[in-house]
């Protein structure tokens, strides 16, 4: 007992289980027991699990795969311009170029999203270049942190294997460090998945989980929204399981 | 054991190297030649360097191979593609291999496709790098890690591929930089099989490695150079030069079995590093 209590102290996979079930039984409790009066701030499970059914009645499932084809298309995008950004980062003419486009990420949202609509009229291209735009500031800065990583061992390793410098480029950097894009796009993933659920609520047109959490929202429909956030907490978590999977199936030396 | 000295393979002189304006190394001046013994088929060449640390030892490797730029100095290595006797050239990026401490490999090649790679700017045809690759797979017990990753490989595995790499590509000279450092007992016994055949495989193998083991360096070396700070007229300077140089084959030292001479030396070299 004095054990789980003790800072460092190492506990077996089963108490480790136990101990997650048991804050898991607990946060269950708490919700059973704020939300079984009157009055209450949060929706109680029942109406959670009313959520559910109404969402599954009004296309939960179509809403879910236009938000995730919304996602995939956005980071493939995003990840083929930042993969450029990034590569061209260590040629000094196009260093600052990449430099710059990582500063971006500190714009706000609205103002850009205002100019895109300018330009761009079709809801879901709308949609798919405001996440690319602002997702490609977010990947080319943790793709050159990812180069600014590599021991200068591994560049000195490929000089002496008599490499060009666009040979250790393509060695270390490109070839070398494919394992970390998807580690890349798996850590932004979460930001990813905030951004795509904002963007749908605000360009509504062509729906999405975003969409149906601001439609919720009008009606102050609470059960709805938790329900919603679950789902999208779910499938985010989905998500990066899978990605971290595909990661080590696809590179068997891939020990990040 | 009677030794003959021929051709120069290596020859430095001058060479300084300088961060700004802090000189690192200066007036390093060296010369290796092959040595051929009597009634042994190939006798590859194992120079050690030792000293403090910070006196410079890393920096002299990284410019002895190319990966730095010297500010004076010239490095000659002997000219292979050249039969003329005595032919020399100028070192160029990748002619000395270099290993550093990490035993650095491609880690998402397997240790095949990393010997293939060395070996891409070769004359052999494919064929012929394939033989050669299993040949040396075989001599150096890697054949059951022909298809792992460096992640895969344990230290004294990854340490003969780095090695064997090196020797593809390079040409027929190996820098070690402290390779015995962090190694087990196992490990170092299998670093010094790795010494034994690089000195077997070819009379022209040179083999230049830093340690602070200094009996190890004993045990290993024909040649070793203690690298500190050198006092110039009464004054101890701030940067790194060869201070002592013991040829253990001129002092009947080599390729003998540890015995007290050697522990002598060993306190000799532990003195004259104390004092640079």
């Amino acid at each position: 007992m004095i054990k789980i209590l003790t800072p460092f102290e190492k506990i077996s996979k089963q108490n480790r289980t136990l101990i997650l079930l048991g804050w898991l039984v607990l946060l269950i409790i708490i919700w059973f027991a704020t939300t079984s009066g009157e009055k209450h701030l949060f929706p109680s499970p029942a109406q959670v699990l009313v959520g559910f059914k109404d969402l599954y009645k009004e296309g939960l499932v179509v809403h879910i795969f236009n938000s995730l084809s919304l996602c995939f298309i956005s980071i493939f995008l995003a990840t083929v311009i930042s993969l450029l950004f990034a590569y061209a980062w260590p040629i000094p003419v196009l260093k600052s170029i990449s430099e710059f486009v990582t500063k971006f990420r500190f714009l706000p949202f609205t103002g850009l999203s205002f100019y895109i609509t300018m330009v761009v009229h079709e809801a879901r291209a709308m949609q798919v270049w405001i996440l690319v735009i602002f997702l490609t500031t977010f990947l080319t800065t943790s793709l050159i942190a990812v180069i600014k990583d590599i021991p200068q061992e591994e560049f000195d390793h490929a000089k002496m294997l008599k490499c060009t410098r666009w040979e250790v480029l393509l060695q270390v950097i490109i070839l070398g460090r494919i394992d970390y894009v998807i580690d890349v796009i798996r850590q932004n993933l979460a930001i990813t998945w905030m951004m795509l659920v904002t963007v749908e609520s605000i360009v509504v047109a062509s729906g999405g989980l975003g969409f149906l959490i601001k439609n919720s929202d009008k009606f102050m429909n609470t059960g709805r929204i938790i329900a919603l956030q679950i789902i999208i907490l779910l499938i985010g978590l989905g998500l990066d399981a899978g990605i971290n999977f595909l990661r080590k199936a696809l590179f068997r030396y891939s020990k990040i | 054991m009677k030794h003959e000295y021929k051709e120069t393979l290596l020859y430095v002189e001058n060479l300084s190297v300088a961060y700004d304006d802090t000189i690192i190394i200066k007036d390093i001046n060296l010369v290796e030649k092959d040595v051929i013994r009597d009634g042994v088929d190939s006798t590859g060449q194992v120079v050690a360097f030792v000293g403090r640390s910070g006196r410079g030892k890393s920096t002299f490797f990284k410019a002895l191979t190319g990966l730095i730029p010297t500010n004076s100095g010239k490095i000659l290595i002997r000219d292979f593609a050249n039969n003329e006797p005595n032919a020399a050239k100028s070192v160029c990026e990748g002619d000395i291999g270099f290993v550093d401490q990490k035993y650095t490999l491609f880690r998402h090649k397997t240790v095949t496709e990393a010997l293939k790679f060395s070996l891409r700017k070769t004359k052999l045809s494919n064929t012929e790098k394939d033989e050669k690759i299993k040949l040396y797979l075989k001599e150096w017990g890697l054949e059951n890690c022909k298809d792992k990753y460096p992640n895969e490989l344990s230290g004294g595995q990854r340490q003969r591929t780095a090695i064997i790499e090196q020797l593809f590509s390079s040409d027929q000279f190996i820098v070690l930089d402290e390779p015995f450092s962090g190694l087990d007992v196992g490990n170092i016994e299998e670093v010094k099989k790795s010494f034994e055949l690089l000195g077997k495989s070819s009379d022209f193998n040179t083999v230049i490695f830093s340690t602070h083991d200094i009996e190890l360096a004993i045990e290993l070396a024909q040649t070793i150079y203690v690298i500190g700070h050198p006092t110039v007229n009464g004054k101890k300077e701030n940067y790194g030069t060869i201070v002592a140089k013991y040829d253990l084959r001129d002092m009947g030292l080599a390729w003998k079995d540890y015995c007290d001479d050697h522990l002598k030396l060993s306190k000799e070299i532990i003195h004259q590093m104390m004092i640079s």
